[in-house]
């Protein structure tokens, strides 16, 4: 029984994405669609085949920047949320800059950016981890704020020390909002990254978009977009990975 | 006289919130001899809860002071050194489980938090997870046992790092009522062997007289000391006394002192 629901759950995806792609692929077909305004599935699979020697180098240069990007965007965001949480002063002085950094759209600050930083990495890094550390922090704060009062009091009745208390008891507590901050954070590293690339420089997915649809080669354009999709999905897995590693217990 | 083990002396608390101040302990003195089993009981509301909160540096106090072995215990706005939490176990009305850590994890924190090392203390613990019957779930985690099961593993948690007094903050009131009057014989049966100072808070009467040698009644409005009543009944107690007459007298004296409050509606 249990066998059998697991392979329903795994050829249920299948055959709805097979669907999809068929009912996509007939529409296209059947109605003569020009391939400049909207390719048939089979040709931009082909494409992202064929012309990958092409993208490898720029979807290298986005994996990294998503990547590194979200690799600082935890500690950080996950440091400032402990500070903030644990001193009302820090909250005081810098809870306004960090609604700031939130409410801004990211977009309005690109271009300061890369006057400042240029075109490169490190302008590209820097944008995504400002854009994601926020929004882990807001969910680490509010994890740290829920911690129900009689886990704080069994900590306070041994005198733990504040190392002890935030390690044992505080941090585990948190986890599961830590890391749905964790998940938005990955999904605004990826659109961050694209957002930077349409507008600064000519390596990575998001330039490469760019470049096709004005030469109106719509299918590599496709292939590209496809190809954002599968690092978001990377991404997706890897925190999923994480997650059931680390919070391994029932609330 | 002997020093009392425990002395609160015109212990006041005040809570203040942003728009009043509320008095929740006022003018609170008693004293407890070491060994001694007594019970604080009153309705919801009356700060018994505060009470064993103050004397286990939780929450500090307003006025007056707590003495513990004659020696002054609480000071404003200043941690209590963990010499002196050290004496003391803490059991919650929940079993108050850490959830990533397996039971026997669960038990043994509080030698990591006073940093008891040692074969010895290892050995501690697994003596009670035997005493209470839980060794075969010493590497379960705490969502996988049942209720039961889990107040034993707090009330051995809090009996780890060898404290002299326990404090019990209506600790089996979210229990069924047949595991409640289990788990208060096995409680008898703990203190009767170890010898341990306990103070426990009910709201629950019968509870009251079954385990203690003495209750102090309190009532609220604000939360104070009403009435300090001796039970005189023969040792070791059983269920079966229940029925006693004298059972039955001082269970009704001890209605009649919380008065009108009808607590069937006090959960």
């Amino acid at each position: 029984m249990k066998k059998k629901n697991k392979l329903i759950s795994f050829l249920a995806p299948v055959v709805s994405f097979l669907l999809i792609f068929s009912l996509w692929e007939i529409a296209c077909t059947v109605n003569e669609v020009p391939t400049w305004f909207l390719p048939k599935p089979t040709e931009i699979f082909r494409s992202m085949v064929v012309d990958f020697p092409e993208f490898w180098p720029h979807i290298l240069v986005t994996f990294e920047v998503v990547l590194m990007g979200f690799l600082i965007a935890i500690p950080v965001g996950l440091l400032l949320a402990s500070l903030v949480t644990s001193f009302p002063l820090v909250n005081a002085a810098l809870s306004p800059y960090i609604t700031f950094l939130v409410t801004t759209p990211l977009i309005s600050l690109i271009p300061l950016l890369m006057l400042m930083m240029g075109f490169g990495l490190n302008m590209r890094i820097t944008t995504v981890v400002i854009q994601s550390f926020a929004v882990i922090n807001m969910n680490a704060c509010t994890g740290f704020n829920n911690v129900p009062t009689i886990r704080r009091e069994l900590m306070q009745s041994m005198g733990a020390d504040p190392i002890k208390t935030y390690l044992k008891m505080t941090l585990p507590s948190a986890a599961s909002d830590i890391f749905t901050g964790v998940r938005l954070a990955a999904i605004f590293a990826t659109t961050t990254c694209i957002s930077v690339e349409y507008n600064a420089g000519n390596t990575g997915l998001g330039s490469q978009i760019i470049k096709y649809s004005q030469y109106l080669k719509t299918t590599q354009s496709f292939a590209c977009i496809f190809y954002v999709t599968i690092i978001g999905l990377i991404m997706y897995g890897l925190i999923s990975f994480a997650q059931k590693k680390i919070i391994s217990w029932k609330e | 006289m002997q020093e009392p083990k425990i002395k609160f002396d015109h212990v006041t608390k005040v809570f203040q919130t942003r728009s009043q101040s509320i008095l929740a302990v006022k003018d609170y003195s008693m004293e407890i001899a070491a060994g001694e089993f007594v019970s604080i009981l009153g309705p919801s509301g009356c700060g018994k809860s505060t009470l064993i909160r103050m004397l286990d540096g939780i929450i500090d106090t307003t006025e007056g002071d707590i003495f513990i072995d004659g020696q002054k215990v609480n000071y404003a706005k200043k941690k209590m050194p963990q010499s002196i939490l050290r004496k003391m176990g803490f059991i919650f009305q929940q079993p108050n489980m850490l959830p990533w850590f397996t039971v026997r994890e669960n038990i043994a924190l509080p030698l990591r938090v006073f940093d008891l090392k040692g074969p010895e203390w290892e050995k501690r613990v697994d003596e009670l997870l035997e005493l209470v019957g839980l060794t075969e779930y010493a590497k379960a985690y705490p969502a996988e046992i049942s209720g039961g099961m889990l107040q034993r593993a707090g009330v051995i948690r809090a009996m780890v790092h060898d404290p002299e007094i326990l404090l019990m903050d209506e600790p089996f009131g979210a229990l069924d009522e047949l595991t409640r009057e289990q788990m208060n014989m096995e409680l008898l049966d703990i203190w009767t062997r170890t010898k341990k100072t306990i103070i426990f808070i009910t709201h629950n009467i019968e509870e009251a007289v079954l385990l203690s040698s003495r209750v102090y009644v309190m009532g609220t409005h604000p939360g104070r000391l009403v009435e300090i009543v001796d039970l005189d009944l023969p040792r070791p107690r059983t269920l079966s006394m229940i029925t006693q007459p004298k059972f039955i007298q001082y269970r009704e004296k001890l209605e009649g002192c919380i008065g009108e409050i009808d607590l069937s509606k006090i959960k």
